[in-house]
């Protein structure tokens, strides 16, 4: 063992306390932990794959500790990569708060690191890796603090993960580069061709008309779900009649789950670590890196039958894939899964939502606290089932026809008044299934701030957009703002609007927060919140600790694409972790800085056909290319550098370089159709433009070259046409034009048949990284 | 028949590699059972089951590679018979056809709470305690009709709607014009046509979505209607600005809390009055 990392100063300090333990002659423990980090590989789904496990178990090792122990964890890198473990709603100190660059350093491989920390509370907590995308394949684990008296019933510590085959570096590549493939996978495309068959051909054109491409719950495609690190498993220890509570932890990168219990309600008692109010529900979703106690009961049998064994099943958000982990022994009676969701619904709800400058209108519903889900309109157990549209639209055009006189009555709206008057919305009023939201959660402690403390009012607008992959809170990411400086003794309220089109789990280390949910004095305390889309919530802390605290949403290719923000006490002591705090800073926003590249290429009969492109939050460096075979048919490329303005992003300006060179006639010039001519035989120019995107995700540019000619340009590429198939059409001032047809095989791969002014028709396969 | 019964497992069989067979208890009543059951453990080349009505055993064979008859009796379960490894979700079992609805030996063993069904949502019709107190309203029974199409449209139920609106049909040919006030006969004549239109429409369809289409036509000449007079009970004129995709619609309602005909359980207090009239 490398013991290098802790500094002598710090091996004398815990003996220090043990010395003060003995004297006061306090029960005070100090409880050990060594984690040994380690590459292995993991077969979840028939091919091996690389992970990373601690002490040779995915899930990391369950950490227990009871209330006033004293935690000492070992961790100990055998990884070739930096690693780091954060306490996900611990309150500790600073520097053990495990986020690298920000907290402490990153444990640089093949050393140890020593987390040492009083436990001065209790409840479910879990614990992750702060570093890179390592949570996403297996750097997660329960951690159980029991208070002082447990109540006096089985209990079973759970972790909820999710696993993908692909190289979870790869995932968030695919995501910025806007790649379609996780929706083949979830077959959830929604092209146009779906959309004409089940009736909702004009949702989908309203869809692209405001700039949106399909809607999704989620944002990846998952293999595998896990309960404790399996699909399926069985405690059958437990008897009928047994109540168990189960203190389950969302370890999943980026997966909401459902939670469903064959034998009945189930009941809610804690909530992030906090008791709440006991409250009976049939199921609930639990967001990304929460944790909720529930207490379950395996139902009694007649005496003398056999037992039965209940499913507690667990489904990720997009109801793609589920888990079950089945309480009690015999035969396994199974919870209803959750049918498939109907995303045109999902499709025409958000159309009503979206205003064309990319806001989101709530159409006056003041939304907050989960209890007005936008998404019911896409559950069938809810809703009802999909119902066949035909009807519909021939039933429409009757009316058409034969109710002229109505439209002047709809035309004549009751205005902007009629706004006002909306209910907040509960969703349990809809259904005999009772869903939690965070509304019915209540404290049975009064939780109430000091009074005289002074208010420092935060206001957050949660911001980002999917066609670009970029989120953000008030349109800023990380690397581009300052620490929030905060002081302690003061209560920090922050009001949370969630603007952007999907929802979001905002975690604040450190800290517990009160939800201010309408019980009062009785607030739940909670460290996440999910916020869906249009929500508003509102929270407050009181700034009791030191440091840097982050505050990010716990979506990880949300948080490493920069949405969060740093949370910094005033006059904090300098963290003796961080030697070098600009170092550190930088290395920080390295995170959200970063580049991601794709390329494609299609060979084909006609020539090569392809591009490249490096992208960021805000830049774009992307070089396009034809490459015929002959002179004839001529090479070209255009090289744009650009940056993208806007919430939206709807708009880059950019500078850029045209490369030409072609066969032509004798003498034969081309004209544009300002009748600017180009020989095109050898051009080399550069050019200042402008791209933005337009109603139906048409690509408008303008580009101004060194020679003086001017070319504006439309484009569309991936119009999705067949869950597989993708058009992409072309036309310009120089009066070129192309329409060409993708058929895509893999993530990688495709067909394409295109025709091109140049260089006429052709047909290849397209590679694409 | 009973020649290609038994052939046919051999035949298919052929295509299913490292096959294992085997005899399990799946529960079923009669030959409906027996498709829904062979059909849930079916999947090309990997496996498929054989299930007899008498004896309830299924012979299930299947590439031992590929999957499991785990997995094979949780698909079944899923599809609503209990057998030896799963009991089916109630649901599922509810929505076999009725002469499918086995007995349920194991699951009566247990007993399960269920979670309180039945609690009707958005039926609540608190105006009907003073219903028949003035049966002197010309349009009563128009708007009585009117309003269980309403209700029916809350909660989604298409077949309700449908009948309702035979009942609107028939009570728009019953009203009787003489006596209707002057300025609201007039608007009768207007609406008279366009109100049976829409009514029988809605009778005419169980799509929910095809009846809330007619239904807000349907609304704004009732309202017309109602306003031109004085109705016996007040009526409450309410609006949602998001139906018809941001459109907005109107409707009448006999109370004054919202429940969106438009949305039903999606969006059921979507919305506001606008107007009592009274």
């Amino acid at each position: 063992m490398d013991f290098c990392k802790i500094p002598g100063i710090r091996a004398v300090y815990p003996v220090l306390i043990l010395l003060f333990i003995a004297q006061t002659g306090f029960g005070q423990k100090i409880v050990r932990y060594d984690l040994y980090v380690k590459d292995t590989i993991v077969n979840f789904t028939g091919t091996d794959k690389r992970a990373i496990a601690v002490n040779g178990q995915i899930p990391m090792p369950t950490l227990t500790f009871t209330e006033g122990d004293t935690a000492e964890i070992y961790v100990h890198n055998q990884l070739n990569e930096e690693t780091s473990l954060h306490w996900h709603g611990l309150f500790l100190p600073n520097k053990y708060d495990g986020v690298p660059n920000l907290t402490q350093m990153p444990i640089k491989p093949h050393t140890t690191h020593l987390y040492r920390f009083a436990i001065i509370q209790n409840g479910t907590h879990w614990y992750h890796s702060h570093t890179g995308l390592q949570e996403q394949i297996g750097m997660y684990g329960s951690m159980i603090l029991n208070k002082k008296k447990e109540p006096d019933i089985p209990t079973v510590p759970i972790v909820l993960s999710e696993w993908t085959d692909m190289n979870p570096g790869n995932v968030h590549r695919l995501l910025h580069n806007a790649s379609d493939w996780f929706a083949i996978k979830k077959g959830t495309t929604q092209s146009y061709s779906e959309a004409i068959k089940q009736g909702y051909f004009k949702t989908k054109l309203a869809n692209e008309w405001k700039r949106m491409t399909a809607m999704d719950v989620s944002d990846v495609y998952y293999d595998k779900f896990l309960i404790n690190g399996k699909n399926e498993s069985q405690l059958s220890q437990f008897k009928p009649g047994d109540k168990v509570r189960l203190r389950i932890s969302n370890g999943g990168a980026s997966t909401y789950f459902w939670l469903k219990y064959a034998g009945g309600k189930m009941t809610v008692v804690a909530n992030d670590g906090n008791d709440v109010e006991p409250v009976e529900v049939d199921r609930l979703l639990i967001a990304v890196s929460e944790t909720y106690d529930v207490i379950v009961t395996i139902p009694a049998v007649i005496p003398g039958a056999p037992s039965v064994a209940y499913e507690f099943l667990v489904t990720a958000e997009d109801r793609t894939k589920s888990a079950s982990l089945y309480l009690g022994e015999g035969v396994k009676q199974l919870a209803s899964p959750l049918p498939k969701l109907k995303y045109f619904e999902g499709m025409k709800m958000m159309n009503g939502m979206m205003k064309m400058d990319g806001n989101l209108d709530d159409m006056g519903m003041k939304m907050s606290l989960n209890q007005m889900d936008m998404n019911v309109v896409m559950y069938p157990e809810i809703t009802g089932p999909a119902q066949g549209k035909k009807i519909k639209q021939t039933g429409k055009k009757v009316e058409a026809a034969g109710t002229d006189g109505m439209k002047m009555a709809h035309g004549k709206q009751d205005g902007e008044s009629s706004h006002a008057g909306h209910n907040m919305y509960n969703s349990n009023a809809l259904s005999s299934i009772v869903t939690l939201n965070y509304a019915m959660l209540k404290s049975p402690d009064n939780t109430s701030l000091p009074k005289d403390a002074p208010v420092k009012e935060l206001r957050f607008v949660l911001t980002g957009n999917m066609n670009r992959y970029v989120w953000s809170m008030d349109n800023k990411v990380v690397s581009e703002t300052d620490k929030i400086l905060i002081k302690k003794g003061e209560i920090v309220r922050m009001v949370l609007y969630n603007n952007s089109m999907m929802r979001h789990p905002m975690h604040l280390h450190g800290h517990d927060f009160r939800v201010l949910n309408g019980q009062g004095e009785n607030a739940p305390l909670k460290n996440v919140i999910d916020i869906m889309p249009m929500e508003t919530d509102t929270l407050e802390f009181a700034a009791t600790e030191s440091g840097d605290w982050f505050f990010h949403c716990h979506i990880l290719y949300h948080m490493m694409s920069g949405m969060g923000r740093v949370f910094s006490y005033e006059n904090s002591p300098a963290n003796p972790e961080i030697p070098n705090p600009r170092l550190a800073q930088r290395k920080l926003f390295a995170d959200d800085r970063e580049f991601h590249l794709m390329a494609e290429n299609d060979f084909a009969t006609n020539g090569n056909d392809g591009q490249a492109m490096l992208q960021n939050t805000r830049w774009s460096i992307g070089t396009e290319w034809r490459l015929g075979y002959n002179d004839h048919h001529g090479y070209e490329t255009e090289t744009h550098i650009g940056r993208y303005f806007g919430k939206m992003q709807w708009l880059m300006p950019f500078i850029g370089f045209d490369w030409r060179y072609r066969k032509m006639g004798m003498d034969e010039v081309e004209t544009n159709l300002f009748g600017q001519k180009s020989t095109k035989d050898k051009r080399s120019v550069f050019s200042a433009g402008v791209s933005y995107t337009l109603p139906m995700l048409l690509v408008g540019q303008a580009e101004v070259f060194t020679d003086g000619n001017v070319r504006f340009q439309l484009e569309r590429m991936d119009i999705p046409v067949s869950k597989r198939l993708r058009m992409g059409l072309m036309v310009n001032t120089d009066k070129e034009y192309m329409a060409a047809l993708r058929y895509i095989f893999t993530r990688n791969a495709g067909i394409t048949a295109h025709y091109d002014s140049d260089m006429g028709f052709g047909i290849g396969l397209t590679l694409n990284y | 028949m009973a020649i290609t019964l038994l052939l046919s497992p051999f035949l298919s069989q052929a295509e299913i590699k490292n096959v294992t067979t085997v005899n399990v208890k799946i529960s079923g009543s009669c030959n409906i059972c027996e498709e829904g059951i062979e059909a849930a453990a079916f999947q090309k080349n990997i496996s498929q089951a054989n299930w007899d009505d008498k004896t309830q055993i299924a012979s299930v064979s299947y590439d031992s590679k590929r999957t499991s008859l785990d997995a094979i009796l949780k698909k079944v379960a899923l599809a609503g018979f209990d057998n030896e490894s799963y009991l089916a979700p109630d649901d599922a079992y509810a929505k076999l056809a009725g002469c499918c609805r086995y007995k349920r030996t194991d699951k009566d063993a247990s007993v399960v709470q269920k979670p309180a069904h039945g609690h009707q949502h958005g039926t609540d019709m608190t105006g009907n305690s003073k219903a028949e107190t003035e049966s002197s309203d010309p349009l009563k029974p128009l708007l009585d009709a009117y309003y269980s199409i309403k209700d029916a449209l809350v909660n989604s139920d298409g077949n309700a709607a449908a009948a309702s609106a035979a009942h609107l049909v028939k009570a728009i040919k019953a009203v009787q014009m003489t006596a209707l006030g002057n300025e609201q006969h007039m608007v009768w004549m207007k609406v008279m046509k366009d109100l049976d239109f829409d009514a029988d429409h809605i009778s005419e369809t169980k799509d929910v979505g095809h009846q809330r289409d007619h239904f807000s036509s349907l609304s704004e000449n009732m309202y017309k209607l109602i306003k031109a007079g004085k109705p016996s009970q007040a009526v409450y004129y309410q609006h949602c600005p998001m139906a018809k995709e941001g459109i907005g619609a109107n409707w009448l309602s006999q109370v004054a809390a919202i429940k969106n005909p438009y949305y039903g359980a999606q969006m059921l207090n979507c919305g506001k009055t606008t107007e009592m009239i009274k």
